[in-house]
């Protein structure tokens, strides 16, 4: 079985957020928790869990026969070590601020201790939007997550193959035969997780032209990510499936640095927003339209909490006489405007290149950086000014459902210099967003996303590209091939005839 | 004839320890602390030191130059700072594809080369001999990702003759390597066909016009086939001249070949190096093949004075 | 010397692109990858610009990256060259050090001296020349060392003129010729290195209209818009033909004897 695919560099699902390492890490790690399709958290690793009536002390028990990929048992120190690297990133955050203690009780069971009550606990162990939490080795997992692991050793249902390893060409997954699946049918990250290939190779093939053209003769299995010119070829072909897998597509934004000129200034990031036409920004990224949607709520297009407040002034853009006069309220002076583009994501690069040209035609003086995704994110954690190597825009792009929580997505936050990058900061936005862990029922957090929208899109540190669904092609010979809303494609349970 | 090859080799060695020292200053005199650089954009502070401190880089460039040689003449070739494996292990992981390719495409360019010389030069001003000339002349023009995409769309997408991309190792069998190998040799050869196309028909045209040459066609003692096989004789250096300075430029073609056709080799290792800023791999290829290159035209030289005995140097 | 007539015709479409070529990069994504029309002759690429446009403005890059290495390289070659013809201890450094250069594959040096800089159009120059120098520099030098045993030169020398007044009277003339040869040489090879560097990414900056900006941009296009690539393609082609071809016609125009072998 081969899938051609991005490689990951780094193996440490702790250190990075890098797609490519997670999708790594979801073969050859295990959770305790996985997300069924309804994004309900259902035990994986566990046998049972308990809360006590105070919602203080949650107390969880493993279920037997787990073991490492070495041949050694898992044991709750292993996942007490795990828990506590977890703390220290981004996705553990939360948890961490909450927690007072995290402690073993035997060989099997560990006990999780609050501060104060916190509702979304199980949600987050289970989340896998930033930073899941993988269960490793205690020797693994007793490093600081600024120092990555270099073992493969986990105790999910596939193994990784050192021999067959060859860096930036192909990685083999083997299955793992000491792996014991649930008894519970599969669904989603829930349930059995049963390899029922023994082999799967990823293969990184840079040439979009020559993977596809290997897919149509056969010579890999699935093509993860395919550019959407070529979905009428493979629409063409009786043997191949395009199907959108990452049911949740993604959602395309820009981010603005809010600390330097002349994006400190919130007129100029409100006449983006009137620039940016979405339709036009959408035929750049997904050239077939198909499923293309515009985004104007901060809580994504398919999520509960999505919404109108404070989207009508900008609606979906493609005023450019409105951008120049505010961008002159705001007074522009010629400063120079960044845009950092990847060269190495074919859509990202092509958006920044119609970004540069959009922004020219309101009289920005835009240089484009290019370099490849690694070197764009070095270069955007740097806060210093245009002249000094900082940056002023750049596009990336989320999965739809990790707009859900705005615990965890860093995009979400306006903790300022704290936070993600680009630095936008308002405390009374930052109160809202401290309340959302502590508020139940689906209509609290509705009212409560709604004004949250008010402040964010007032302040304007980023703007939505567009909502495009994310396809992946296979053969028609692959069955059980499982998406998930999250956006990941996994690699048990599909088979090839 | 012994001195001659002892002082081939001197100088041979001479010319490395200069590729050495060209490569060394190349990442020490770029622009920016050659730690960071090798650390690359994403690293910390700490990181930037260890680098700094494990290279020596503190010590004055001569001391440094005399550890890293050192090194090198030990086999290290220090650690991709991507993969954080020793470099030298990774380009071994992709010498076999690169390799094959290599030597089929000198195989191919060298007996196509060479027959469409002596054929273009038998036949001087003929038809052959004009259509061989604009052949060579467009292969020469025609850079290798344009004709390997031609060659994928006709012979891979549309006819299903041949594999469209990929590698399979020799120990999985003859057939499948080498038909995967197919359309990457040619599409690479071309080029080299074009050259040495050119070279022999210019060369044997010269040895044929040599009045010696002359005077034998003249005392009709010999068949055209005869004379042919004084010329191809004595058209022998420059054409091996020519091979070996097409080994040399092979390198460049291999890199975007492998990349057109997908073949996981030392070429794909060096474009993905430039992305991941990975300079100990670069660094590493390029002294193993500016090497290869004084090795093999060493070898050049030192069969000259096998086919004419009247080179002396 | 079609090849010469056929360069010049390819200098002055370049040179008066602004004339007749529309903008090259203007996009509009509502009209991208259109066929071939009156407004679009070559039609779009995928990001609705226009393909012809693009085409010839992309004549300039190569053009300028391929005449400026080749420039440098004969420049910096003939004055290395001459003196190290010239001068015995000199010589015999410097040429070590061309061995030595001559040695680095040429691709992967350019490739190796881009990537410490990052992309731009002078380091491209540069990075082009350096290793094309030293074919130059030992062409020059040859051809010092054989005129200046000449008669004639010996006799100027003794007859007290002035050793800069020999070298640019005599010596310097005699190498024109092979010189002139040798760039049409490095400028072919330089508009196809160029070519190749921006096909890996590594090149050209991506938002410049360069032949292998295109082809490496639209290469996904190849069977919904051939001429996305054809046209880069093509031009690509002819443009290294036509070099070739000059370059063959001035051997043939300075060496008759071996214009008789062609």
């Amino acid at each position: 079985m081969r899938w051609a695919r991005g490689l990951p560099t780094i193996f440490d699902p702790y250190t990075t957020t890098d797609s490519n390492t997670v999708d790594y890490a979801f073969g050859v790690y295990d959770m305790l928790f996985g997300l069924d399709s309804k994004l309900v958290p259902q035990p994986q690793m566990l046998d049972s869990w308990s809360a006590s009536d105070d919602k203080k002390t949650y107390t969880f028990s493993l279920r037997d026969r787990l073991s490492w990929h070495d041949g050694t048992p898992v044991t709750a120190a292993d996942c007490v070590a795990s828990i506590r690297r977890w703390f220290q990133t981004p996705g553990g955050q939360l948890v961490n601020e909450r927690t007072k203690d995290v402690s073993k009780v035997d060989e099997k069971s560990f006990v999780i201790t609050l501060k104060k009550p916190l509702g979304v606990l199980i949600d987050q162990l289970a989340q896998v939007d930033v930073y899941p939490l993988f269960m490793m080795r205690e020797q693994d997992a007793r490093r600081p997550p600024t120092d990555a692991v270099t073992t493969h050793i986990g105790s999910g249902p596939f193994k990784f193959n050192e021999e067959l390893y060859v860096p930036g060409a192909s990685i083999t997954f083997d299955k793992y035969d000491g792996y014991v699946p649930r008894d519970d049918a599969p669904d989603g990250l829930a349930g059995a997780k049963i390899a029922r290939v023994r082999r799967v190779v990823w293969a990184k093939l840079p040439d979009p032209q020559t993977a596809m053209a290997a897919l149509q003769a056969g010579e890999v299995d699935v093509l993860v990510e395919v550019p959407a010119d070529l979905f009428p070829v493979i629409e063409s072909d009786p043997n191949l499936v395009l199907e959108n897998l990452y049911k949740s597509g993604f959602d395309y934004f820009l981010r603005m640095n809010c600390l330097q000129k002349p994006f400190d200034n919130v007129k100029a990031r409100q006449a983006v927003l009137h620039l940016i036409n979405q339709d036009a920004f959408l035929s750049v990224i997904n050239p077939s339209l198909k499923g293309n949607r515009n985004v104007t709520s901060l809580f994504g297009v398919n999520t509960p909490f999505s919404n109108d407040a404070n989207t009508n002034w900008f609606r979906k853009g493609g005023d450019p006489e409105k951008a120049k006069q505010l961008l002159q309220e705001a007074g522009y002076t010629g400063e120079k405007v960044v845009i950092l583009d990847p060269t190495d994501w074919t859509e990202g690069h092509n958006a920044s290149l119609f970004l540069a040209s959009e922004l020219r035609k309101i009289g920005l003086n835009v240089e484009l950086a290019s370099s490849d995704w690694a070197a764009l994110v070095a270069r955007r954690a740097r806060k210093d000014s245009v002249e000094n190597g900082g940056w002023s825009i750049f596009i990336s792009s989320l999965p739809d459902f990790s707009l859900t929580s705005p615990n965890s997505a860093a995009f979400m936050a306006m903790n300022g210099e704290q936070g993600w990058v680009g630095w936008p900061q308002d405390d009374q936005y930052e109160v809202l967003r401290a309340k959302w862990a502590d508020v139940t029922g689906i209509e609290a957090h509705r009212a409560l996303a709604r004004e949250m929208q008010q402040i964010f899109w007032d302040y304007a540190s980023s703007a939505y590209l567009g909502h495009v669904p994310a396809l992946s092609a296979y053969r028609k010979n692959l069955t059980g091939l499982i998406g998930l809303q999250a956006g990941r494609l996994l690699m048990w349970n599909m088979r090839k005839d | 004839m012994v001195t001659y090859i002892f002082r081939r080799m001197i100088s041979a060695i001479v010319v490395m320890a200069m590729v050495g020292v060209f490569i060394f200053l190349l990442v020490r005199l770029a622009p920016g602390d050659p730690a960071d650089i090798i650390a690359g954009r994403a690293a910390t502070d700490q990181t930037v030191a260890d680098i700094r401190e494990q290279l020596g880089l503190n010590a004055p460039l001569p001391v440094q130059f005399r550890q890293w040689a050192g090194n090198l003449l030990n086999g290290d070739l220090g650690m991709s700072v991507f993969a954080g494996r020793p470099v030298l292990q990774l380009i071994s992981q992709r010498l076999e594809p690169t390799i094959s390719l290599s030597i089929l495409t000198m195989i191919l360019s060298v007996t196509v080369g060479i027959s469409f010389g002596i054929l273009a030069a038998w036949r001087t001003g003929g038809l052959v001999d004009r259509l061989l000339t604009a052949f060579s002349a467009l292969g020469y023009s025609v850079p290798v990702f344009v004709i390997g995409y031609f060659l994928i769309y006709f012979f891979a997408i549309r006819a299903h003759w041949l594999p469209v991309q990929g590698y399979t190792p020799i120990d999985g069998g003859l057939g499948p390597w080498f038909v995967h190998l197919i359309l990457p040799t040619v599409a690479l050869s071309l080029g080299y066909i074009a050259f040495i196309a050119r070279v022999t028909r210019a060369s044997m045209l010269e040895v044929l016009s040599e009045d010696y040459m002359r005077t034998a066609a003249a005392k009709g003692a010999s068949s055209h086939a005869m004379l042919f096989h004084h010329a191809l004789k004595n058209a022998g250096v420059p054409i091996l001249t020519v091979i070996g300075i097409s080994f040399a430029y092979l390198i460049g073609g291999v890199v975007i070949t492998e990349t057109v056709f997908n073949i996981p080799g030392v070429g794909r290792l060096v474009v993905d190096a430039i992305n991941n800023r990975d300079y100990p791999i670069i660094q590493g290829v390029l002294i193993l093949t500016s090497g290869l290159y004084v090795l093999i035209n060493l070898a050049v030289d030192l069969a000259y004075t096998l086919i004419d005995p009247r080179i002396r140097y | 010397m079609i090849g010469g007539g056929l360069l010049a015709l390819l200098i002055i479409l370049a040179l008066a692109a602004p004339l007749y070529a529309g903008d090259p990069v203007n996009m509009d994504p509502f009209k991208r990858l259109q066929p071939p029309s009156a407004e679009m002759w070559f039609g779009s690429d995928n990001l609705g610009r226009d393909v012809f446009a693009r085409t010839i403005f992309g004549a300039r890059i190569s053009l300028v990256v391929g005449l400026l290495s080749a420039a440098s390289a004969a420049v910096v070659g003939l004055l290395i060259g001459v003196i190290a013809g010239y001068s015995r201890s000199f010589d015999n450094i410097v040429m070590r050090v061309m061995d030595g250069l001559m040695s680095i594959p040429t691709f992967l040096l350019a490739i190796a001296l881009i990537s410490l800089t990052g992309p731009g159009i002078g380091i491209l120059i540069v990075a082009i020349a350096i290793p094309e120098t030293p074919a130059v520099t030992r062409l020059v030098r040859s051809v010092v060392l054989s005129v200046r045993e000449r008669p004639y030169v010996e006799a100027a020398l003794c007859g007290g003129a002035r050793l800069p007044k020999v070298l640019w009277r005599h010596i310097l003339p005699s190498t024109i010729p092979a010189l002139m040869v040798q760039s049409a040489t490095v400028c072919a090879s330089a508009i196809l290195t160029e070519a190749g560097l921006s096909f890996l990414g590594v090149g050209v900056p991506p938002e410049i209209p360069s032949w292998g900006n295109m082809i490496s941009g639209s290469r996904l296009y190849l069977a919904i818009a051939p001429l996305t690539v054809f046209a880069p393609g093509i031009c690509l082609a002819v443009t290294v033909l036509a070099v070739n071809l000059l370059g063959d016609g001035l051997r043939d125009l300075f060496d008759p004897r071996a214009k008789r072998r062609r």
